[in-house]
């Protein structure tokens, strides 16, 4: 494996490529510029197409398009420009389609700040587009994972024949850290030759791809994706548990802020307060299982730390929680960064009894 | 004596236009051109919304439904990816000269090498007649009940004059469908278009000239005479842009 | 042992250059590190920040509010973070551009950074002045392995850079052990 320092947008941008990212259509939006500059020189030395859209309208159907022929696409953008993809994410859905979206978060709503910020779960996990879909949402919190997920990130969106969605904030899109990077993948199209668009000439039977079906056939798709996304509750959630076991109070952060609250937690683990924490990796599906089986007798309170005002997971967790303890919150928002002395000091008040 | 055939590009299915309506010569003058090039099975139908959406299940080859407007982003998608596939857009008024403006100039500017095909009938057809950025100054419409009034909805919009003046087209006229000759005519645009896109030469678009018997409120034949009367001073047929022959 | 620094000053002082140059250094010793840009949201001539944290064992953290040492190039950078150094800290100044030091309870190391740079013949090399003077008061880091971090990231440019960047280094390393003692 190799190492390397690299920059996060960077580094999620040459996962892609290995594996067996293709095409990327893009618009410039601050703060994930870097993967389309890198891509726009990487992708033609692997025999990839890259291209500069006009819009994230456009460059979310471009990759509706590529990804019609089989071929492994990426489009990446910021909030505002995520909310322009909605409606090419929503046919990705509907024409299930395989494609991989990654957001790197600023501050929100509207065009907000430029500066980074959690502010898109809601998006993320409830409401990628209209129609009612989900996509599997995965958040990195370290360089290395977001790397790791990148990498595997086709293999889901093929699977399940839909779009995958890569949820990071703006600190991880430009953050340096060290990664070692995967082996490029073998490219083959055998998984895609049964739906795809002609990439055999002269194949016998024709593929329609369609976003648009009679009511049954809508009707049909829809309980299959039911189905699917319960599938993924069972075998595809990614969760991180940490010091559980004699935990009495719990924090759920997940991507930076979860790193930042892993700081706090170690401090305080040495000053003797029993702190655990529960990090999403899979955002949807989202870990109801690890919030659901907590030892009630002993949790005294959850913390729900995100860099948003208000809170956005809040809610997932609530509805696992049901009542059996407090659930708090704490977060920074706007574009302005969590900090290791802010949380550990919105835990400690927390932990005793301020907040 | 040759025979007058379906092309097999298309299912021997009814195509769900309307009687009378163009569209249905339109979709099939290039299913003639696509066999007559024997690209049925190399072909690419890139299908918008509005009435041609209607292809989606009449076209035997592959075809792949695009959102409001944006065929040409979703053709610029197939294409990069698959070069040797023949790609063509068919998209209608309101599809490719509102909502998709920002898709088909973009794409003609770049220079993407697919086919557009263009289906101009001054109206919304699908939606049931509401104004379209083509509708002729005082046609009346479901949203110009007194017809459309410049003052306040602008000017029909001239699309193979704008994408003409772009420096990367290779191709690009207009042909009205209301006449023998006009017919004739179109069927060797397209396959001009499409040869040219088969040999790598770049953005072809192909502007046919349609009518809408239902929303125009019109007999098929009166729709035919309206257009000469109405529609063709305004939007002149004939090729805008030749690349190739100005060399 | 972790330990986390902020380079600071406006855009063009080559702010992330030394940054990024820090960390490196550090990965290349065989210590983990990250490095964080802050922008404004000018492309020339805002302010620019950057944290680059180094450590023995994996960075679990990323964005302290305190940092143990501030590296101010320019006054306006040094009066907006000066107070994020914990007590105790190391606090680099470009003594060219900073004259007021305010705080007491943390080692100022200073060194006339731009001047040094000029007196060398190119003001571009003041940042490898201040690494210099970094790692000559906190030793940080060895300048070997600074210089060979260097060279990796001025291969593609003429020799005569690498030797005006390593003639910087010395000097800010002989002046900032100067100033420490």
């Amino acid at each position: 494996m190799e190492k390397r320092f690299m920059k996060g947008c960077e580094a999620i941008a040459e996962a892609a490529v290995r594996g067996g990212c293709r095409f990327f259509a893009g618009y410039p939006i601050t703060p994930q510029n870097e993967i389309p500059e890198y891509l726009s020189k990487r992708l033609p030395e692997v025999g990839g197409a890259f291209v500069q859209g006009e819009s994230e309208v456009a460059s979310i159907n471009m990759v509706y398009g590529a990804a019609a022929t089989g071929t492994r696409a990426l489009t990446s953008s910021s909030g505002p420009g995520i909310s322009l993809k909605a409606e090419g994410i929503s046919y990705l859905a509907s024409s299930q389609l395989p494609a991989v979206i990654v957001n790197i978060s600023r501050g929100g709503p509207g065009l907000g700040s430029i500066q980074p910020a959690q502010s898109d779960y809601l998006q993320a996990t409830k409401a990628l587009g209209h129609g009612g879909f989900r996509a599997m949402v995965f958040a990195p919190a370290t360089l290395q994972e977001a790397v790791d997920l990148t990498y595997d990130a086709w293999e889901y969106a093929e699977r399940d024949k839909g779009p995958v969605l890569i949820l990071m904030d703006g600190c991880l899109g430009a953050i340096m850290e060290e990664v070692e990077l995967p082996e490029m993948k073998e490219i083959s199209y055998a998984n895609t030759e049964d739906w795809c668009l002609a990439r055999v000439n002269g194949r016998e039977e024709s593929h329609m791809i369609t976003p648009i079906l009679p009511e049954l056939g809508l009707e049909m798709l829809n309980r299959f994706k039911g189905m699917t996304y319960k599938m993924w509750e069972m075998t595809d959630v990614k969760v991180e548990e940490y010091m559980l076991e004699d935990a009495e109070y719990v924090v759920v952060a997940y991507g930076i802020a979860a790193r930042v609250a892993k700081e706090a937690i170690n401090t305080l683990r040495e000053q003797g307060h029993k702190i655990g924490m529960i990090r999403p990796i899979t955002l949807y599906p989202f870990p109801k299982a690890s919030l659901d089986n907590l030892d009630y007798d002993k949790v005294k309170g959850i913390i729900d730390i995100e860099m948003t005002i208000p809170a956005q997971m809040r809610d997932d967790i609530e509805l696992q929680v049901k009542g059996r303890c407090p659930v708090h919150e704490y977060g920074r928002s706007g574009g302005i960064l969590l900090d290791d002395e802010g949380v550990l000091e919105a835990i400690e008040n927390i932990v005793k009894g301020e907040a | 004596m040759p025979s007058y055939k379906r092309p097999s590009a298309l299912l021997p299915m009814a195509t769900g236009y309307c009687p009378g309506c163009l569209h249905a010569l339109g979709t099939r003058l290039v299913a003639d051109v696509v066999d007559e090039l024997n690209q049925q099975k190399n072909a690419i139908n890139v299908i918008s919304v509005g009435c041609s959406a209607l292809n989606l299940y009449s076209w035997s080859g592959d075809d792949i439904g695009a959102a409001h407007g944006r065929a040409p982003a979703v053709a610029t998608g197939i294409k990069r990816c698959l070069p040797d596939r023949l790609v063509f857009t068919y998209q209608g008024d309101g599809d490719l000269a509102a909502i998709g403006l920002a898709e088909i100039m973009s794409a003609a500017n770049r220079g993407e090498n697919f086919t557009v095909i263009f289906a101009n009938n001054q109206t919304y057809g699908m939606t049931g007649g509401q104004m379209a950025p083509t509708t002729l100054i005082g046609q009346k419409s479901t949203t110009t009940p007194c017809g459309r009034d410049p003052q306040t909805t602008g000017y029909p919009l001239k699309m193979c004059e704008l994408i003409s003046v772009l420096e990367a087209p290779v191709f690009v006229a207009r042909y009205a469908l209301n006449s023998p000759k006009g017919v004739a005519d179109a069927k060797k645009g397209i396959k001009k278009a499409f040869e040219l896109q088969l040999a790598g030469k770049g953005f072809t678009f192909i502007e046919l000239l349609t009518n809408c018997p239902t929303n125009w409120g019109m007999s098929p034949l009166d729709t035919l005479e309206h257009m000469n009367t109405n529609s063709i001073p305004y939007f002149v047929p004939g090729v805008y842009k030749d690349k190739e022959a100005e060399k | 042992m972790k330990q986390s620094f902020v380079f600071s000053g406006s855009g063009g002082q080559g702010i992330m250059s030394a940054g990024i140059t820090l960390a490196h250094t550090a990965i290349d010793m065989g210590k983990h590190s990250t490095f964080l840009p802050e922008y404004g949201p000018e492309q020339r001539g805002g302010s620019a920040k950057c944290t680059v944290i180094i450590s023995d064992c994996d960075i679990v953290s990323p964005l302290p509010k305190k940092c143990d040492t501030l590296i101010a190039m320019n006054e306006q950078a040094y009066n907006k973070f000066i107070d994020d150094v914990k007590e105790g800290g190391t606090v680099v100044v470009n003594s060219s551009r900073v004259t007021d030091i305010e705080r007491q309870d943390v080692k100022t190391i200073s060194v006339p950074v731009d001047d040094v740079a000029l007196e060398l013949g190119n003001e571009k090399v003041a940042n490898t002045v201040i690494i210099g003077a970094l790692i000559g008061a906190t030793g940080i880091v060895s300048k070997d392995a600074v210089i060979a971090s260097l060279e990796d990231k001025f291969k593609a440019k003429s020799p005569k850079i690498m030797e005006l960047n390593i003639a910087a280094l010395e000097k800010g390393i002989a002046l900032g052990k100067g100033a420490a003692e």
